[in-house]
């Protein structure tokens, strides 16, 4: 029984290395059941966030919790239900991919053995090889298992699938869903692949410069975020401002503006304004996530003039 | 008895939601008469475990469906495809064909069709309409 209804819970977090400020006020609620996909820029904060979470680091200034638990505060009782997949797994190179999983396992009671031996064996690791030698993509599979096998309810994977070709990626990202769709339960991991993202996660949370610019379903931003092609029969003002404007370039009577929020009001507006034809794009994530960025540089362009 | 099951095809990087596309799919084979009413469809996990994509996600699809009456939940079953749903009254159905016809009847006249020939060719093409419904699936 947990107290807060929220898995995860951070409120103004913020967290600096020295002079650098890398978390700068995250407040994050998730859910039970959420698969997050946590998306930035490398040196966004992804990785500190997920750090100060798990109380690997100590924030500076706000509040993390996981499960209802100060993340500073975690015990063995709140570790046993949470399940990390770090960047870079620390594993023991002379130990073989049997010790491993034994010695591991040997922390957890809710172990289900069965579960573990039915992973390795699905995943083809070589039980009896030495850990030292292995591939990357063996050893991500192998961290996965050591994360999996107490069949925790929230699992944690930070850039899980950096490192993995393609086809290993699919594979594991077909085994997250996997064991969402047995009830694991929530699911936050951090990624710059937009593609992954976009297939097994239902929310997304941007992080850029250390704030957290954007919470909320998929769906829900491709169906906000829109880029709209304007061609009028005369020329469009070149100070073209549309409500909730991103970007825009405008080059005589032709206009390209993305827009947080498109409506049909705001079409009929500016088909009405102009007598102009307004061809409107879905735009995928990846787009989505070029178009923000591209919009805070030409920002921060323009203030720099 | 589900025929053979439906394969549906998702782009995730595509910028239409998974969700939209699922249910546009649905509804082509619906339409397209390849999912019949009470026609079973594949349940969240097979399709979600199929496409390799979220189970939210697919169970969005199934009840946003479910909410436009395409699909009904049959307990104990699953989802089936719904009972088509004929408009209310002969004389609204009637409404509902009535422009596309006039806009056929006039674009016929302009081009120099008689009445008679008109009605030859709504005669074809109700013939050609009837040998595809009895064709065998």
């Amino acid at each position: 029984m947990h107290a807060s209804p929220f898995v995860i819970e951070t409120t103004g977090l913020v967290k600096r290395f020295g002079l650098r400020t890398v978390l700068d006020g995250v407040s994050l609620r998730v859910p039970h059941g959420q698969v997050i996909g946590l998306l930035g820029l490398n040196g966004s904060g992804k990785s500190t966030l997920i750090k100060c979470l798990l109380g690997l680091l100590r924030p500076d200034a706000g509040e993390a919790a996981l499960l209802g638990t100060d993340s500073w505060q975690l015990a063995a009782r709140e570790k046993a239900l949470i399940g990390y997949v770090p960047q870079e797994a620390t594993l023991y190179p002379w130990l073989t991919v049997r010790q491993t999983v034994a010695y591991v396992s040997s922390f957890y009671s809710r172990w289900d053995r069965a579960w573990g031996e039915e992973l390795v064996r699905r995943w083809d690791l070589p039980l009896g090889h030495r850990v030292g030698p292995l591939s990357v993509g063996q050893r991500q599979k192998l961290a996965l298992v050591l994360a999996l096998g107490h069949r925790p309810e929230l699992l944690i994977l930070d850039e899980p699938v950096a490192s993995l070709d393609p086809v290993a990626r699919r594979w594991f990202l077909e085994t997250v869903l996997e064991t969402v769709a047995d009830g694991v339960g929530t699911v936050l991991f951090s990624t710059h692949i937009t593609s992954d993202l976009e297939r097994i996660a239902s929310h997304v949370a941007l992080v850029r410069d250390g704030r957290l610019e954007f919470h909320d379903e998929i769906d829900a931003l491709k169906d906000r975020i829109k880029r709209l092609r304007i061609t009028a029969p005369a020329d469009l003002p070149r100070d073209l401002r549309l409500p909730g404007t991103l970007r825009s370039v405008v080059s005589g009577s032709q206009a390209i503006v993305t827009v947080d929020g498109v409506s049909e009001p705001l079409l009929a507006g500016i088909r009405e304004r102009f007598s102009a034809d307004v061809l409107v794009d879905d735009l995928n994530l990846e787009e989505i996530f070029l178009e923000l960025h591209d919009a805070e540089s030409a920002a921060a362009a323009t203030v720099g003039r | 008895m589900p025929r053979s099951q439906p394969l549906f095809v998702v782009h995730a990087s595509s910028g239409v939601p998974i969700y939209r596309q699922l249910v546009d799919q649905v509804e082509t084979l619906v339409a397209g008469g390849r999912l019949r009413p009470g026609d079973l469809v594949p349940s969240v996990r097979q399709v979600a475990a199929a496409l390799g994509v979220n189970p939210m996600t697919v169970s969005k699809a199934w009840s946003r469906l479910e909410a436009d009456g395409v699909l009904i939940r049959d307990r104990g079953r699953g989802m089936v495809v719904a009972q088509r749903q004929e408009p209310a009254s002969l004389a609204d159905r009637r409404e509902e064909v009535r422009p596309l016809v006039d806009r056929a009847v006039t674009h016929a006249l302009h081009i120099g069709l008689t009445p008679t020939q008109l009605v030859a060719l709504v005669r074809e093409s109700l013939e050609e309409h009837r040998s595809c419904m009895h064709r065998p699936s």
